[in-house]
């Protein structure tokens, strides 16, 4: 085997020449580092402004751009938005030690955990004069705060059924539709076990907060032999995107998210149904964390976004109805996806406690197996 | 051979060299492992985290048979999506180490990895969509009248989970094999070796460590996958890392997530050892058979 | 200068440190495995990387084309550059996961390659009690579910009241970027013999002079490759950065991730486009360093 033969000077000489431009760029990339962190904590340090800084754990998207922009303009005050996509994710952040948001956005289930679990600060309704809009209806429903000592109720809807209608002919506006073969292989429900199976649960006439076993184990059954052998997933991030697309014909699913992916002209081909025979619904609140850094901005806050006339930019924004609200309708200027009057069969999933175990071990089956 | 102060002085480098790893690890690594080892013997409490009681029902829960179904479809995808992607991951680790361009092959492996992984599997999803890509240009062209159902299987998570993952075998067997000296295959043709003999025979086995690189680099994230199959999988597709993401979020049930990751842990140190052991055995064979690497293994 | 570069990397024998013989073409002679006479199978391969190169590009093509789609959603209709106007004008919250991210990827690679560079030597090179300990501590991180890395880290965090935000990601960022850098310098050192070292003691040089002179240069690429990968790592990171992160650390990743279920703006398709660019420019006016390296080595 042949070899070659190298001399030190030249391997040597090599070295340090590479190792020259080793250093240079070395040096290019930490001063590159350091002005990055530089000009970042310029950005942070301009931000003291002298409202303060909000921090908001919110779904996303769910507070517009334009409504933020104001309420920084009219309290002098910089807004951090952190996102999250589920309640799990927000509170399995919130309880192993994540801290230091001034709002939080749970939805009604989990704003009643956080209640038993002492993670929230009082509200201090004497700060929030826009209270007085909120509907009597709503909070009648939210058992678990009807005096919003802990909690002010943000928006309350439900997920319904998209149907392409340009694919999809003669089918029942209800629960029903996916125990329909002719659409096998088209159709998705969310990844969502309350919402899977609040649904059957519905259907089969009981209640969405059933815990009684036999119950239960009715709707495993209808939903493991009718309606899976249709679905094509359990999908709660993706649906929008394939109804959209025309991957799927009936999905399970938030109507916001579903018309967002379409063009505007197409909304006409989308019915959006909300069962008549009801199903699970959700009310998500802004609460006050403990830990929160500027109590007093996250109550003007609230009542900011409490005001008529910026709420219903909210509304517009998602073409949601009033329903937690009583005057923001007179200010609305687009039509809602769905109305209030559609939710009265809906009821709110509340937190069941230990109970859930029996739910989890159904769900496997569900869910776990082909 | 070395005197003693040698010795000593190459102990105190040694530690020295190797003492910021070492305790970085053990304080942000060791540490909470022992922590999450700790809750997997803990009662699980009511909305997460865990009760100071101790309680083996984490370990009971997890020989169930549907984990036990969910763990052996991850093995099966794993195994297939690996060996796959180490098969396609070989040659082109050799035509980048034989080329000129280096550099520039590595670069053009490594720049997909730039964009944000979610929205290259959303561009999977625009491309094997009963409306995408593939199915429309099948279409246009007459082969089929209805769309493959490409999307929402095991089939599209594994074509997924090789793309996301090739880079990482590619990477390891192209450093190993820019150190094989190519002059072996051509004394092994010269002795009469045909092609396939010669790389299975001469090359394969003396790359061995860079093959075992690529397998761990590549099994094992593939194994605790978690987006790949939420995003692009069907209903037959949830795999372990699903299982344990949904465990701490969804059922709240701290301890059997603990549980799960203790046994995957304990399986894949096992198998990482073994490997350990076996190419550092290969590596001390080589050593001493001769001066530094002058003559290497042919396997006859 | 040198006339030509070997085709390959040479085995440095220092025990055969003798005057090199004078030729015709200077102080070395060619391998005869220059000259490449089997095309077969090096043929096969070339076509067997192109399609590879092809399938990874393939999405990163239909990322760039949607980048332009005049509208949302899969159907093209048509060409506009509303995205990235978008993208410049109105991504606020898109641009600050974006900085952070890139802050992160940048300190916590530095740190994992200075840090996991210095242990591959200690550890490769070195005879010490304990030894087998931080190697096998060393594989560690890469054989746990990254779900329960972060979990371990969050509780540990909460455990000790450290306050989750840019410092704790950084910190669980450079604790997986350990082993990928220790071992790709592993490997480098795998074929570098230590008897250079010894030659260089021999030859009177002080410990800090080895270190910065022989040592250094030659594990170079081998730390390159490790910190590109560590950067490459960081920036992609999902699971882990979800449960260190704490208000305002919001990272690329996180956000997008967020976004998935409102649906993905095409505006982060504009993003991609333009970090493609970017790196392909870096990578260009890099090129003749990174080709000095890896002639170097």
């Amino acid at each position: 085997m042949s070899q070659t033969w190298i001399s030190k000077e030249v391997i040597m000489k090599q070295h340090t020449f590479s190792l020259r431009r080793l250093n240079l760029s070395i040096l290019f990339m930490l001063i590159a580092t350091i002005l990055i962190l530089i000009g970042c904590s310029r950005d942070e340090s301009t931000s003291q402004k002298t409202g303060g800084t909000l921090y908001l754990y919110n779904w996303t998207y769910y507070t517009p751009e334009s409504v933020i922009e104001k309420f920084e303009q009219e309290f002098n005050a910089k807004v951090v938005l952190d996102y999250f996509a589920s309640n799990e994710d927000m509170f399995a952040k919130l309880k192993a030690g994540g801290s230091g948001y001034d709002i939080v956005f749970p939805s009604q289930d989990y704003t009643s955990i956080m209640m038993k679990e002492k993670m929230l600060l009082p509200i201090d309704r004497e700060r929030i004069p826009n209270l007085r809009y909120i509907s009597p209806l709503v909070l009648e429903k939210a058992t678990y705060d009807p005096t919003m000592a802990w909690s002010v109720p943000y928006f309350m809807g439900a997920a319904g059924i998209a149907v392409n209608t340009v694919r999809v002919h003669d089918y029942p506006r209800d629960w029903s539709i996916f125990a329909d073969t002719r659409l096998a292989g088209r159709m998705s429900m969310l990844d969502d076990m309350r919402e899977v199976m609040g649904d059957a649960l519905v259907h089969l006439g009981y209640s969405v907060n059933s815990t009684d076993r036999a119950e239960l184990e009715e709707a495993t059954r209808l939903i493991n032999q009718r309606w899976k052998p249709n679905l094509v997933k359990f999908d709660a991030e993706g649906f929008a995107k394939s109804f959209a697309s025309g991957e799927f014909w009936v999905v399970q699913g938030y109507a916001e998210a579903v018309f967002e992916e379409l063009d505007p002209s197409r909304w006409h081909e989308v019915d959006f149904i909300l069962s008549p025979e009801g199903g699970p619904m959700y009310l998500d609140s802004m609460v006050i964390p403990k830990g929160a850094k500027n109590v007093e901005l996250a109550h003007e806050f609230i009542n900011f976004i409490h005001r008529p006339e910026i709420y219903a930019e909210f509304l517009d924004r998602f073409h949601f109805p009033a329903s937690v609200h009583t005057e923001a309708e007179a200010f609305m200027t687009v039509t809602p996806f769905y109305q209030g009057e559609d939710l009265a069969p809906f009821e709110l999933k509340h937190d069941i406690g230990a109970d859930l175990e029996l739910y989890n071990t159904l769900w496997q089956s569900i869910r776990y197996v082909n | 051979m070395k005197s003693h102060e040698q010795e000593r002085r190459n102990r105190r480098l040694g530690v020295t060299y190797s003492a910021p790893m070492g305790l970085w690890l053990v304080l942000f690594f060791l540490i909470p492992l022992a922590i999450i080892i700790l809750y997997s013997f803990l009662r699980k409490g009511l909305y997460g985290g865990v009760e100071p009681h101790w309680s083996l029902a984490a370990y009971e829960q997890m020989f169930n048979p549907n984990f036990l179904r969910v763990l052996f479809r991850t093995l099966w995808i794993s195994v297939v999506a690996t060996a796959i992607t180490i098969i396609l991951a070989l040659p082109c680790g050799y035509a980048i180490a034989r080329s000129r361009n280096q550099v520039f092959w590595l670069a053009l492996v490594i720049i997909p990895f730039w964009t944000n992984s979610l929205i290259r599997i959303y561009a999977w999803i625009a491309i094997l969509s009963n409306e995408g890509f593939v199915n429309e240009a099948l279409r246009s062209v007459g082969i089929i009248r209805d769309s493959l159902q490409l999307m929402y299987h095991q089939g599209t998570v594994i074509t997924v989970l090789i793309y996301m993952y090739i880079p990482f075998a590619i990477l390891p067997l192209f450093t190993t094999i820019d150190k094989f000296d190519f002059q072996l295959l051509e004394a092994a043709r010269d002795i009469g070796a045909t092609k396939a003999q010669s790389i299975f025979k001469v090359l394969i086995p003396n790359i061995r460590s860079g093959v075992v690189t690529a397998v761990i680099f590549t099994f094992i994230p593939i194994f605790g996958a978690y987006t790949v199959p939420l995003l692009v999988g069907g209903k037959d597709s949830y795999m372990v890392g699903n299982i344990i993401v949904d465990q701490v979020t969804k059922t709240r049930n701290w301890p059997l997530a603990s549980a799960f990751s203790l046994l995957i842990t304990l399986v894949s140190t096992v198998g990482v050892v073994w490997m350990l052991v076996s190419s550092a055995g290969e590596r001390a064979r080589l050593k001493t058979s001769g001066n530094g690497r002058g003559t290497a293994e042919v396997n006859s | 200068m040198r006339t030509q570069q070997p085709a390959k990397r040479q085995i440095f024998e220092p025990t055969k440190l003798v005057d090199p013989p004078k030729g015709p073409i200077g102080p070395y002679r060619v391998p005869r495995s220059h000259v490449f006479r089997d095309h077969h199978w090096f043929g096969f391969s070339q076509i067997m990387l192109v399609v590879v190169i092809l399938f990874l590009f393939m999405p990163l093509f239909v990322v760039i084309t949607y980048s332009f789609n005049a509208s949302r959603g899969m159907r093209w209709t048509g060409f506009s550059l509303q995205w990235y106007h978008q993208l410049f004008t109105g991504s606020r919250e898109l641009w600050r996961a974006f900085g952070n991210s890139f802050i992160i990827a940048l300190s916590s690679a530095f740190v994992a390659t200075v840090i996991g560079s210095l242990a591959a030597v200690g550890i490769r090179w070195y005879r010490f009690k304990s030894r087998a300990f931080i190697q096998t501590l060393s594989f560690l991180p890469m054989i746990l579910p990254e779900v329960i890395i972060g979990i371990s880290m969050l509780i540990f965090f909460s455990a000790i009241q450290f306050p989750l935000g840019m410092v704790t990601i950084f910190i669980a960022h450079t604790t997986f970027n350990l082993p990928f850098v220790f071992l790709l310098v592993s490997a480098r050192l795998d074929e570098f013999d230590f008897s250079v070292i010894e030659a260089a003691r021999d030859l009177g040089a002080t410990e800090r002079q080895t270190l910065i002179k022989v040592i250094v240069p030659s594990i170079t690429p081998g730390v390159l490759s490790g910190f590109l990968m560590a950067i490459t790592m960081s920036l992609e990171d999902f699971v882990i950065t979800f449960f260190v992160s704490g208000p305002g650390s919001t990272t690329l990743p996180l956000y997008v991730y967020s976004m998935i279920r409102y649906g993905v703006s095409p505006v982060i398709n504009a993003l991609s486009m333009v970090l493609i660019l970017s790196i392909m420019l870096i990578a260009l006016l890099f090129r003749r360093f990174l080709k000095t390296i890896a002639a170097s080595s």
